[in-house]
């Protein structure tokens, strides 16, 4: 594992961990041997250009897509080598997800949409929808809960994705580019939501971008080069 | 243009060519059912176009024979419930006329016969069938005399001497070669085109929806070729382009589908018999009107959708919820209601006051109100489905629905008018039939009738009781001739005898101040007792008086209401039958083989019975015939066919429409998904199980097809219904729609579930969580 520690007191139990994590798509190498561990409560970013291999990293360590070979563990459960359905209940009770865009559904409201989730997994229809209206307030959003996707601007929408993510507690927030379709200051505005309410949920973030910016929310960065981890940047110079 | 057409359309990658084979199998289907509709349409116009030589006119009596005529004599039988033709016929020089069908009359002693009657002469006793018209079956009648392939129809070869002997001949010296003017023909060609029209448009909606697949997708394409220079008309040409390639590819497909499929489409009997099969073609034209109007109508359907987004260089116009359908489409169905049924309502004890204009006017509100009132009650439905809705899979699909009604509505739209008029169908035709057999008088059913042309005399009458006696199994009661009767010119009236109680008409009885001279037959009581359904005499009664002429009448509804005959206070009459000649008989037979045997006596008989026009008349063939010994349940049977055809023909199309709806669904559906595939593919990476989004999809296509069905198959009954309640008489049961209607019903919404459940192997494919890295 290459990567800036910040958060020492991490290190010695990881959250989730990755160890020698190769994967290709047909012909083409992904991931070379990854290794990255990220502890409790940690807020990671995974740095790195556009093809080289971030996200596939990122579906790897949430359970999107076995690796080729090497192990993927979280909370001391092997989770490489579970089913799909197992991976699909992990994912959906344990992890959160919030992508670059498109990830709402656009027939739905944004009440609904927070909703979901926890309508998926059978929570009680009124606990579901109140809980969804208070992830709305706390996002600053409480007037736009009967509001379609389309009526939202893009950092609404975000934000909106931001609450579905958070809304069942996940252990763990995966977040793929989740600035990459806003202009600077949404994307500020984003990430300023997504870290103080991880922080005040105790989650654990791993961030995906190629964008310094977002990598300076983060307490350490993991660069990813050519399918393999590289010297590491230090998130406080990113910072800075 | 065209070429860059051509080369996105068929050189896009793997999920263009997926939507290109969407779309052409959903054409071919559409295309195949529509050819399919063509040709069952051709076979009949060919049929009822045939030239009918029954319509032909003989004069009774001629002065010389010259070589051009000829003698026929022409009777109906019945076998087993069939109607067949026999033409006795003798050549009366070397140029008479020859019959369709046949290249020479046959000589006497000779029989040819359509092949069906040729199969049933080979395989049936002779008793029972061929000792009809004796002879040696020695050709087969082609179809040009024949209107189907089940058709029996014989032409008897018989010498001139023999004929001039039967009475009812006539000569003939030209043989009718225009079409049989049958009012039911008008009936049913309107019905098809009806029924064809109602088949098109679910049709064209499916074909319509298949041209569009993946707008979306498309869009995306067509803006990219905006931003780099490409006006709306070159965007227009590309689009016109690739639905042209996929409707072409498609009607190909479609037409290699209906050959393969067009000898099972010939089997369907729609109208109650099969049609020739070289006659099940939608002929050249129509093969060639496919290939050039449905692509041409796939273009048009392209380019107007196209209309509909304003793609500018920058990309398409936002997507936004389109506006949502408005209350007042569906005030012409709630007009339409009342319209139809109040004068049904108010004049249900005289409906023959009822007036059909509003009648009309109030089927044309409501069907055109459940079309246009569809989207706003899918609406209504998405939206309490919204309100009530626990889960998460009736959350997104009640939404999804909520969010575009009329899209939603459009798959179904054509099933609305199927299942509407399927639903009265179902309820009016087997009341008018119950109406015509009602149960109690079942006992009648296997009861044959006749009536002869004049009346037997005693002698001979006896002979034909002996040889009838003589089957097994037969019961015969004949009808002695009341010699005290005096007819009297009845007054006839348009719905049928006028009296319905087994008392003369007032026609028959003015003149005669009362008494036996109002009956025209006598019947025996000792008979009366193996037919207790006809009455019971009073005691000690040898014969009793009754009235015949209810017995003969084409409507068995007034045969069962005149029952019973004889009451104990029926006048009562001596019976000598050695005095009494005989008008008529009933029949009853243990079984079919007595029945055809007896049937076989009588028809020979009949034969022999002098009948038809008097000398120097002028007659059309099939009016010449002797009366055909037919029983009770047979006549009811005549009549009911056609009520029985049109709930086949309607029940039928109901198959169809919903096959087709199906097929529009499944098209539907697999577009959404395609155009869905991030946020699906997204949430099921987040977790999602893929069996929530299986029953996301089965419900956004259950919901409307369900709710249309079920909305359509109420508005029916509630207009049938009351129809027919104020028309039926207060003795007839008006029953609901039986087990046939629901089975065809529930079958055809589980094959219609089965095609939507054929897209979800698509769903999952194109949601795998591996997916995501292409999203």
């Amino acid at each position: 594992m290459s990567s800036t520690n910040l958060a020492p007191r991490h290190e010695s139990v990881p959250l989730i961990a990755g160890r020698d994590i190769v994967k290709s798509f047909g012909e083409t190498p992904a991931l070379r041997g990854v290794s990255v561990s990220i502890g409790p409560g940690e807020i990671v970013a995974i740095m790195a250009p556009s093809g080289s291999g971030k996200s596939t990293l990122l579906h790897c360590l949430a359970g999107i897509f076995p690796p080729d070979s090497g192990q993927v563990w979280f909370d001391g459960r092997q989770i490489d080598s579970l089913d799909e359905t197992q991976r699909t209940k992990l994912r959906r009770t344990t992890f959160g997800f919030v992508f670059q865009f498109g990830q709402l559904v656009p027939e739905l409201t944004a009440a609904d949409n927070i909703a979901l989730p926890l309508l998926l997994d059978r929570t009680n229809h009124r606990e579901a929808y109140r809980r969804a209206t208070s992830w709305l307030q706390r996002l600053g959003l409480g007037a736009l809960g009967g509001h379609r996707t389309g009526e939202l601007s893009g950092g609404e929408a975000q934000r909106v994705a931001l609450a579905r993510a958070l809304v069942t507690r996940p252990a763990v927030l995966f977040a793929d580019e989740p600035t990459g379709s806003l202009d600077s200051l949404m994307g500020e505005q984003v990430m300023e939501f997504l870290v103080d309410l991880t922080r005040q949920e105790g989650t654990t973030v791993v961030v995906v971008t190629h964008d310094a910016r977002v990598a300076a929310y983060a307490d350490r960065a993991v660069m990813v080069r050519d399918g393999r981890t590289t010297t590491p940047a230090p998130a406080q110079a990113v910072r800075q | 243009m065209t070429r860059l057409g051509f080369r996105l359309t068929l050189r896009s990658g793997r999920e263009a060519f997926l939507r290109l084979v969407i779309t052409a199998l959903a054409v071919a289907l559409g295309v195949a059912v529509l050819l399919s509709v063509f040709a069952e349409f051709h076979a009949f116009q060919v049929t009822s176009k045939r030239p009918s030589w029954e319509s032909t006119v003989g004069a009774s009596s001629h002065s010389g024979a010259t070589s051009h005529e000829e003698l026929w004599n022409y009777s109906e039988s019945v076998y087993q419930g069939r109607f067949m033709e026999i033409l006795r016929v003798a050549a009366l020089g070397a140029h008479a006329p020859i019959l369709p069908g046949i290249s020479n009359l046959p000589p006497a002693g000779e029989v040819y016969a359509s092949p069906a009657l040729a199969h049933l002469l080979r395989t049936v006793p002779a008793d029972q069938l061929g000792a009809r018209f004796p002879g040696r079956l020695s050709g087969e009648i082609g179809q040009a005399a024949l209107s189907n392939p089940e058709e029996l129809v014989a032409f008897v070869g018989e010498t001139p001497a023999q004929m001039s002997a039967l009475p009812g001949t006539v000569t003939v010296d030209r043989i009718a070669a225009r079409p049989q003017s049958q009012g039911t023909t008008n009936i049913y060609r309107i019905a098809f085109g009806l029924g064809a029209i109602a088949v098109l448009f679910p049709l064209l909606v499916l074909i319509s929806t298949a041209t569009r697949l993946s707008t979306a997708r498309r869009e995306q394409r067509y803006a990219a070729i905006r931003l780099v220079g490409g006006t709306p008309r070159q965007v227009g040409a590309i689009a016109s382009v690739d639905a042209v390639i996929s409707a072409f590819l498609g009607t190909l497909l479609g037409i290699g589908l209906f050959l393969i499929v067009r000898p099972l489409v010939a089997d369907v009997a729609l109208s109650g018999v099969r049609f020739f099969g070289n006659d099940v073609t939608p002929t050249i034209w129509g093969y060639v009107g496919m290939i050039l109007v449905v692509p041409a109508a796939a273009a048009i359907s392209s380019l107007v959708s196209l209309r509909r987004v304003q793609i500018s260089p920058l990309g398409v116009a936002r997507r936004t919820t389109p506006p949502a359908p408005r209350a007042w489409r569906v005030i012409p169905l709630l007009v339409g209601i009342p319209v139809f049924l109040i004068p049904v309502l108010r004049h249900a004890k005289h409906p023959q006051q009822i007036s059909g204009g509003p009648l009309f006017l109030g089927l044309l509100l409501i069907m055109v109100g459940l079309v246009v009132g569809g989207p706003w009650l899918t609406k209504l439905g998405a939206h309490a489905l919204a309100a009530w809705s626990r889960g998460s899979a009736s959350l997104l699909a009640s939404r999804r629905l909520e969010d575009d009604p009329k899209r939603a509505f459009r798959a179904v739209s054509g099933l609305v008018l199927a299942v509407f008029v399927a639903t009265a169908v179902a309820i009016i035709a087997p009341a008018v039939n119950a109406a015509q057999s009602p149960t109690s008088a079942n006992s009648l059913t296997n009861v044959l009738r006749q009536q002869f042309g004049a009346s037997i005399p005693p002698g001979a009458a006896a002979g034909l009781t002996r040889q009838l006696q003589a089957v097994p199994g037969a019961d015969v009661i004949p009808l002695y001739a009341n010699p005290a009767f005096q007819p009297v010119r009845p007054k006839l009236s348009s719905g049928g005898p006028s009296d319905q109680s087994g008392a003369p008409p007032a026609g028959k009885a003015a003149g005669n101040a009362a008494g036996n001279a109002a009956y025209d037959s006598v019947i025996s009581c000792a008979g009366l007792r193996s037919l207790p359904t006809l009455g019971t005499c009073p005691r000690g009664a040898a014969g009793a008086y009754i009235n015949s002429f209810n017995l003969f009448t084409d409507n068995p509804i007034f045969v069962y209401r005149a029952l019973p005959l004889v009451r104990g206070s029926s006048p009562t009459a001596a019976l000598d039958p050695s005095r009494l000649s005989v008008d008529g008989l009933l029949l009853r037979a243990n079984d079919a083989a007595s029945l055809e045997r007896a049937r076989t006596i009588l028809t020979r008989f009949e034969a022999t019975i002098p009948s038809g026009p008097k000398d120097g008349g002028q007659l059309v063939a099939w009016q010449m015939g002797s009366l055909t010994p037919e029983t009770f349940g047979e006549v009811a049977q005549i009549r009911n066919n056609d009520d029985s055809n049109v709930e086949r023909v309607v029940f039928a199309l109901l198959v169809l429409t919903l096959l087709v709806a199906g097929c529009s669904l499944a098209v539907a559906v697999g577009g959404s998904l395609v155009e869905r595939k991030r946020p699906f593919t997204l949430l099921r990476v987040s977790g999602t199980p893929e069996s929530s989004l299986r029953r996301v999809v089965i419900m956004e296509a259950a919901l409307p097809l369900l709710g249309a069905a079920v909305i359509a198959a109420l508005v029916g009954a509630l207009v049938a219904r009351p129809f027919i309640e104020a028309l039926a008489t207060p003795r007839v049961h008006v029953p609901y729609p039986g087990p046939i209607y629901f089975l065809t019903m529930g079958a055809g919404l589980l094959a219609c579930f089965a095609v939507v459940s054929a897209t979800l192997p698509l769903l999952s494919r194109i949601t795998r969580p591996e997916s995501v890295r292409f999203e």
